[in-house]
């Protein structure tokens, strides 16, 4: 069984606006999945859907069904997804700025009682780059230390899942290189899956052992990492090779009807 | 020096109503305009305990001041908790609507004739004469001993305690407070506890000091006035809000008319709104979610 099955996935906001339909994906144990996509595809929905909505989202999963191990998620509070470990690094707003390093990290409830020193410790030997900033307002960090924070403080979580929306958003390269070096060590050492939701295809593919691509709220393709590297589309359109002629918008539209073939 | 000691107490009055005010706007950005009520009601929670425990007064008075937590973090779970992730209006609206039940209530419960909670304890209220030549009351003393008891433990509790840097958290970001598995309802419970029961402390000791009747909200009133002019968000704002709003109204009374007395900390609160609407201490953005 998969740690996490997404089933047909149907998300509405405002009870009007379809952002995501029939979005089926699979996260098994120790693995890192990417999910790619253009702006507006539908990644961060879907990754909310995953770990939750609150009221004022005005958002609600209206079909399908989200499974992680044997409990149904959808339509659940975040803090009792949370609990339950899954832990989501959100796009904006990732970390409280008022407080400092050491509080935003602190704030987190452990799983099990009595895990929080470890946990903090587990956090800092991570990203230990914050230890000399354990003090420092959290709004006055750069974007890659809050990066850093963000992800931090999802491991607080005790996640067996951890889901990573745009790890690379506004970041260096060296920065983000060292961020995926983090990400694979958090899978290797602790043993937790990550859904990894990323603009550079470049960079999701780089470590991922499994992707999905997303285009106007559908699953366009999937398949090994490997795969996807080396399929043409995902060349053409993500990886930003261009091949020897540019092509026409036609080309695009004909893309998108040869996509049925995989999906 | 008897004009110092007033305004130290009236002071401490105000401020000690004002960081319910401020504890809850903090955590959810939601005036609680029933908070004066909330207070008039922790005074007569001790007028009920003291007629029921009256040969064992301490146990009364602690068991008053339980029920005022609990009572709070009710109200929150079973009326605010509706309007968690809801317009802010229709929350403060709700609190207006509390505000005007609860009064109604106290006085069908407890009528509109004064009580003297002190006499029902059997508890004296000695005045102390200070250097100076100025005069204090016991429960007045306590007054202020309290609120400096409640600042303290505030900010130690908001500074380093886990619970309060999950409330000062959840302020900033509910949402984000949610996804790193902090249960929101429960500390917006706590919050309407904490308030409540600072509230409810004040309005206790008040009671204690010179009886109470249901004009006591009007007090309450007063003390909104002081969390508004030291910033809705700041703990600090609130004290130096309710010393400035209580020197306004001492000097009024002592130097001009003591019938404007009422009137005093809403002209100074009008001038605020016009110079610095967001407060002394406030947080200029803070204002605009409202
Ligand atoms: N709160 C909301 N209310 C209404 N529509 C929304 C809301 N949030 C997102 N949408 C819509 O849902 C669709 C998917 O948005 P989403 O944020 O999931 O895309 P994304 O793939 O994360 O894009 P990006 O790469 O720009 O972050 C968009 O068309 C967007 O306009
Ligand atoms: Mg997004």
């Amino acid at each position: 069984m998969s740690l996490l099955t997404v089933d047909k996935l149907e998300v509405v906001y405002q009870r009007a606006i379809t952002a995501i339909q029939g979005v089926s994906l699979r996260v098994e144990e120790r693995q890192i999945v990417a999910l790619l996509g253009t702006n507006g595809a539908g990644k961060t929905t879907t990754l909310r859907a995953i770990s939750g909505f609150l009221g004022l989202d005005d958002a609600r999963v209206t079909e399908g069904s989200i499974r992680f191990r044997d409990t149904q998620l959808e339509n659940r509070p975040p803090y009792e997804i949370t609990r339950r470990g899954l832990a989501l690094v959100p796009e904006r707003d990732k970390v409280f700025p008022n407080l400092t390093v050491a509080e935003n990290l602190a704030v987190v409830p452990s799983r099990t009682s009595g895990t929080a020193r470890k946990m903090e410790e587990r956090a800092y030997h991570f990203f230990p780059r914050l230890t000399d900033l354990r003090r420092r307002t959290a709004g006055l960090l750069s974007g890659g230390e809050r990066q850093m924070l963000a992800i931090a403080a999802g491991i607080m979580c005790d996640p067996d899942l951890l889901l990573v929306d745009e790890l690379s958003l506004g970041l260096s390269p060296v920065a983000v290189e060292e961020l995926t070096k983090s990400l694979v060590a958090i899978r290797d050492e602790l043993g937790v899956s990550i859904l990894l939701v990323e603009q550079s295809a470049t960079v999701a593919l780089g470590i991922a052992d499994y992707g999905y691509v997303l285009e106007n709220g559908r699953i366009v393709l999937d398949g090994d990492a490997q795969r996807l590297r080396d399929h043409s589309d995902v060349q053409e359109f993500y990886l930003g090779h261009t091949g020897s002629d540019r092509r026409s918008y036609r080309d695009v539209k004909q893309y998108r009807r040869s996509r049925r073939w995989y999906g | 020096m008897q004009l110092v000691v007033n305004i130290l107490v009236l002071a401490s009055i105000y401020a000690l109503i004002a960081c319910g005010y401020v504890l809850i706007y903090r955590v959810s950005r939601v005036l609680n305009l029933a908070h004066g009520e909330l207070m008039m009601l922790g005074a007569y929670l001790l007028v009920a305990t003291a007629s029921g425990l009256s040969n064992s007064p301490v146990a009364a008075l602690l068991l008053a001041l339980a029920l005022s937590l609990v009572v709070g973090g009710m109200v929150y779970l079973f009326l605010m908790r509706r309007m968690t992730g809801e317009m802010v209006l229709a929350a403060v609206l709700t609190t207006v609507a509390l505000g005007i039940l609860l009064r109604g209530l106290i006085l069908l419960i407890w009528s509109a004739s004064p009580r003297h909670p002190r006499d029902m304890l059997g508890w004296e209220n000695p005045v102390f004469t200070l250097p100076g030549d100025a005069r204090i009351s016991l429960y007045a003393g306590l007054l202020i001993v309290s609120t400096v008891v409640v600042y303290g433990a505030l900010f130690l509790f908001l500074r380093f305690g886990r619970w309060g840097m999950r409330m000062r958290a959840a302020g900033q970001n509910p949402l984000l407070a949610a996804q790193r598995g902090i249960r929101l309802h429960a500390v917006f419970a706590l919050a309407w506890g904490l308030s409540t029961f600072t509230g409810a402390t004040a309005g206790m000791l008040i009671a204690l000091d010179s009886g109470l009747d249901s004009t006591m909200v009007m007090i309450g009133l007063k003390a909104f006035p002081a969390a508004l002019v030291g910033g809705l968000d700041s703990l600090a704002g609130a004290l130096i809000g309710a010393l400035i709003i209580a020197a306004a109204e001492v000097g009024v009374i002592r130097f001009i008319d003591p019938l404007l007395a009422d009137v005093v900390p809403f002209l100074v609160l009008i001038v605020m709104l016009v110079v610095r609407p967001w407060g002394l201490f406030g947080t200029r953005e803070e204002l605009d979610r409202v």
